[in-house]
């Protein structure tokens, strides 16, 4: 059973499984076998709205680091999601076609974004922040999003 | 003869957001060009306020909801007061459809946001004709 870090900001709850890694943009990658399998933070896709559509990068697709392995239209922003790792895309979420809402309802889980192949894995994980790092990014980048509204 | 029952409109209270703007606009749309005769526009303002009024309109009249994004707080709210939502829309979905007509701007929605809505209403149209042709007793 995955265990969660979880904070409340203002009026808004956000979670943060400890059994995967996350860059500071909010993707989150955690290993499937011999993939790494990424999506979207609880934070990333509740700051970000309602998502209409998410254009995840066919299979075969080669990424770096940063490269976007999607595109994400909300009905507030359009974003572009980058890869926490380089490798290649090697299986995408069918969801994503059909019901890119999935995201939204279940970030950790049912809405995975795609599979990557690593090329380098233990070396990208070191750029990467474990969960205790990125609940505490995460939450910084909430107050200050709340501080801004007030 | 009894006089065709009128059908309730309850778009999304949004404000501030473009969505909710293209549900607004749409539910005048209907309400005031389309089908004048034949719909009420609730605002969903006045059902959190437990407006007796428009209470009491809901009691006796099927209503349509609009809403804005996933939350769907105009369905809630109908059902909540005890209405019968007879077709619920989203404005979400439509933009699936019409992936070119992308909502932007809040107090003045832009071109594609503006045909956005006036595709919703047409949708809204259509719900509210097929009550009609159940007949009175639903519609």
């Amino acid at each position: 059973m995955t265990d969660y870090l979880e904070t409340q900001v203002d009026k808004f709850t956000f979670k943060v499984p400890t059994d995967r890694y996350y860059n500071s943009f909010g993707v989150w990658a955690k290993a499937e076998g011999n993939h790494i399998r990424i999506g979207l933070s609880d934070y990333l896709q509740q700051s970000s709205g309602d998502i209409a559509f998410a254009d995840v990068r066919p299979t075969g697709t080669i990424l770096a680091v940063g490269d976007e392995a999607s595109d994400i239209e909300t009905i507030k922003v359009d974003i572009s999601i980058p890869s926490p790792l380089a490798g290649k895309i090697v299986r995408v979420n069918p969801l994503m076609e059909t019901e890119p809402e999935t995201i939204n309802q279940d970030p950790y889980g049912e809405g995975w974004l795609c599979e990557i192949e690593p090329l380098d894995w233990e070396s990208d994980l070191k750029n990467l922040m474990d969960p205790d790092a990125y609940f505490a990014h995460m939450k910084q980048q909430a107050e200050e999003e709340v501080n801004k509204n007030e | 003869m009894s006089e065709p029952k009128r059908v309730i409109i309850v778009p999304c209270s949004g404000i501030g957001k473009s969505f909710g703007t293209v549900s607004r606009v749409a539910a005048y749309q209907v309400t005031e060009d389309d089908r004048p005769d034949r719909t009420q526009l609730i605002p969903l303002s006045l059902l959190v306020l437990g407006d007796e009024e428009a209470l009491a309109a809901l009691a006796e009249n099927p209503a349509i909801t609009i809403d804005g994004c996933q939350l769907a707080c105009a369905t809630k709210m109908v059902r909540e007061s005890g209405g019968e939502v007879r077709k619920e829309l989203a404005v979400l979905e439509c933009f699936r459809r019409h992936r070119d007509l992308k909502p932007q701007g809040i107090g003045e929605l832009n071109e594609g946001g503006q045909k956005l809505a006036s595709v919703l209403a047409e949708e809204v149209d259509a719900a509210v004709d097929a009550l009609n042709q159940e007949g009175p007793e639903n519609a």
